[in-house]
């Protein structure tokens, strides 16, 4: 048994890899006949793929096509396990509202920021490109988000941030979410000027900044 | 030598003959020079300059006249092809250039390929068109620059971007036949320029940089329809300039196999090295956008400085000019390359 199952995560490791949609699914599946603990193929089979592909995108060894199609290669996975995850295991899901500031169409970036949040098992709200800052805060509220990330790829639009931050100050809820801001002109240092909670410069350290803000300090209701 | 007048100059070092010095040039479309310290200045504003011909034509001029940019550049945005195949524009405002709002497919697959039956009277690209016969008719010293969104860029405007780049691997016959169908609209757009009067085409294909397609992808959907629109309109006798965002890195080795006649880098790359790996390539370049915004005239002036004495054959702002940049920075750029001949 454990010997099928380790082989069947690594199969789907490998498909993901490969970029290999249907055998995602169809291993997934057999994971499913077999019985084996759906959590534990995400955990050990899916995530560690799209980490490869991460870092080979790193290596420049995978372009952003070859993320894309390996990302719908771990969607197509996930579709397959999720309803099986057994209640307990990891509690709520944290839900990050991400989108592109307003005068800002570049989303590119973002959609691969978007990505791998989803495939290290966030909840992702994506409000598109060209996203008016009350907007963001809207959609922050009405969704009950704990993060809100933000990224522009101009300098021209950056300020749009800094309102969002206000926008949250104004309406005194800004201790309810964390924010972070990324894309290639921001900075640590901008995101202190606007009193964001942080800056990422990519998509894996983005992941990684929220899971910090995250654990340092409980977001408080 | 004498000195040349722009036109001259410009056109001489696109054909590989003797200049008395680099020319300084922004290329327009995506690097938009149309800055708003210009347009208050004269009057002569976007969005309407977008609209009408002759209030393009005069704002090309006012940008000519104030940045010193040795070239009149038509258009001010990157979105006229697109719109021509049926993408939703938001024209944006003095400070924020257009922009895509919606694109017409969602995917390769829902693509419908109408008949391309030439350019409608009523169209931007047409306003583009006209507004070069206005330019040309003025007969400047200075060339005109007609800029041009590259077929990758564009078919990546005509269909949601995720999922086109997307498709170049799970729909790759698809990519290829949307990508022929952008190409063949943008020859249509390009010959009109030039028999209109554009004296150099100026392509920006910055979706298909390195770093987002790779060498693989790049070789395979960016290079041949990039190839195909030079080949067209060298046949109509006009010189074409290339501008490729990002770092080359990955796709180095096509950059030779691309058939412009100027290759335009963006900031990261290092011309001075491209230059004496290549020697045949004529370079252009790459003063950076975030400099020319956030520096000041001095360090412009040095970093100028740096890109003449390389040897780098057309000097430019690196990959697109925001709209908040200052005239004094900007001058100290074109500045600095005119001072060169007085020495
Ligand atoms: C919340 O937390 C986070 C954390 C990390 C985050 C994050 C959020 N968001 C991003 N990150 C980070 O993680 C990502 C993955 O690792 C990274 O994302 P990136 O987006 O950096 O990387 C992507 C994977 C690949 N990179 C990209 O997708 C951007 C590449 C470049 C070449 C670029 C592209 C492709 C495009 N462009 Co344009 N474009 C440029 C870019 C120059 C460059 N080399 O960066 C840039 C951004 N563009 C620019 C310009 C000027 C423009 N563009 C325009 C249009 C376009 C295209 C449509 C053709 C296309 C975008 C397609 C699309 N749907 O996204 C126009 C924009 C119109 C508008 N108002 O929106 C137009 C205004 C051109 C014009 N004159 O019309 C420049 C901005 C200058 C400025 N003012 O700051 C520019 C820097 C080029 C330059 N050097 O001049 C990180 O930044």
């Amino acid at each position: 048994m454990s010997q099928l199952k380790d082989k069947l995560f690594q199969d789907l490791t490998d498909a993901v890899v490969n970029l290999d949609e249907d055998k995602t699914r169809a291993t997934a599946q057999q994971v499913i006949t077999e019985g084996i603990d759906a959590f534990e193929a995400i955990d050990k089979g899916l995530t560690p793929g799209m980490e490869t592909v991460s870092r080979l995108y790193d290596e420049q060894e995978y372009f952003v096509p070859e993320l894309l199609v390996a990302a719908d290669a771990v969607y197509g996975g996930l579709e397959v396990l999720r309803p099986y995850i057994k209640g307990e295991n990891n509690g709520k899901l944290v839900k990050i509202v991400i989108g592109v500031i307003e005068g800002d169409t570049h989303d590119i970036g973002k959609n691969l920021v978007r990505i791998i949040l989803e495939t290290e098992g966030y909840e992702v709200i994506d409000v598109g490109r060209d996203v008016p800052p009350d907007r963001f805060v809207e959609k922050a509220k009405e969704v009950g988000a704990d993060v809100i990330a933000l990224s522009t790829l101009m300098t021209t639009t950056m300020e749009g941030m800094g309102e969002v931050v206000e926008l949250l100050k104004a309406e005194g809820i800004r201790n309810r979410f964390k924010v972070i801001v990324g894309g290639a002109p921001l900075s640590q240092a901008y995101s202190n000027k606007i009193g964001a909670d942080g800056y990422a410069p990519n998509a894996k350290s983005a992941a990684r900044l929220i899971k910090r803000l995250l654990t340092a300090e409980p977001v408080v209701a | 030598m004498g000195e040349q007048n722009p036109k001259q100059r410009l056109l001489n070092v696109l054909h590989q003959e003797v200049a008395d010095r680099p020319p300084v040039v922004c290329i327009g479309g995506m690097m938009n020079a149309a800055i708003v310290d210009v347009m208050n200045t004269t009057g002569h504003t976007l969005p309407d300059a977008h609209f009408d011909e002759n209030l393009m034509a005069l704002l090309a001029q006012d940008v000519a006249r104030y940045t010193g940019f040795e070239n009149i550049a038509v258009p001010f945005c990157m979105t006229v092809e697109a719109e021509l195949l049926g993408s939703e524009i938001d024209y944006g405002s003095l400070a924020c250039e257009p922009k895509i709002s919606k694109e017409a497919f969602s995917s390769v697959g829902n693509v419908s390929f109408p008949e391309f039956k030439g350019l409608p009277d009523t169209c931007r690209a047409n306003t583009v068109i006209k507004a070069v016969r206005k330019l040309k008719d003025k007969r400047l010293d200075d060339p005109v620059i007609a800029s041009i969104t590259g077929p990758f860029t564009t078919a990546a405007s005509w269909i949601d971007p995720i999922t086109f780049i997307k498709e170049m691997r799970t729909n790759g016959l698809g990519a290829h036949r949307v990508l022929e169908h952008v190409t063949e609209v943008l020859v249509e757009f390009a010959s009109e320029l030039v028999r209109n009067g554009a004296d150099v085409i100026a392509l920006g294909d910055p979706t298909a940089t390195g770093e987002i397609l790779g060498p693989s992808h790049f070789k395979n959907f960016a290079l041949p329809y990039l190839n195909e629109l030079i080949d067209r309109i060298h046949k109509l006798g006009a010189p074409v300039i290339v501008h490729i965002c990002g770092d080359i890195k990955p796709i180095e080795k096509q950059i030779m196999n691309i058939r412009g006649d100027a290759i335009s880098t963006d900031a990261m790359v290092n011309l001075k090295a491209l230059k004496e790996a290549y020697p045949d390539l004529t370079t252009m370049g790459n003063l950076s956008t975030y400099l020319l915004e956030f520096g000041n005239p001095e360090k412009i002036t040095q970093v100028t400085r740096r890109l003449l004495h390389d040897g780098i054959d057309i000097i430019s702002p690196a990959c697109g000019l925001s709209t908040s940049t200052t005239l004094s920075n900007i001058n100290a750029l074109t500045g600095t390359v005119k001072k060169k001949s007085k020495k």
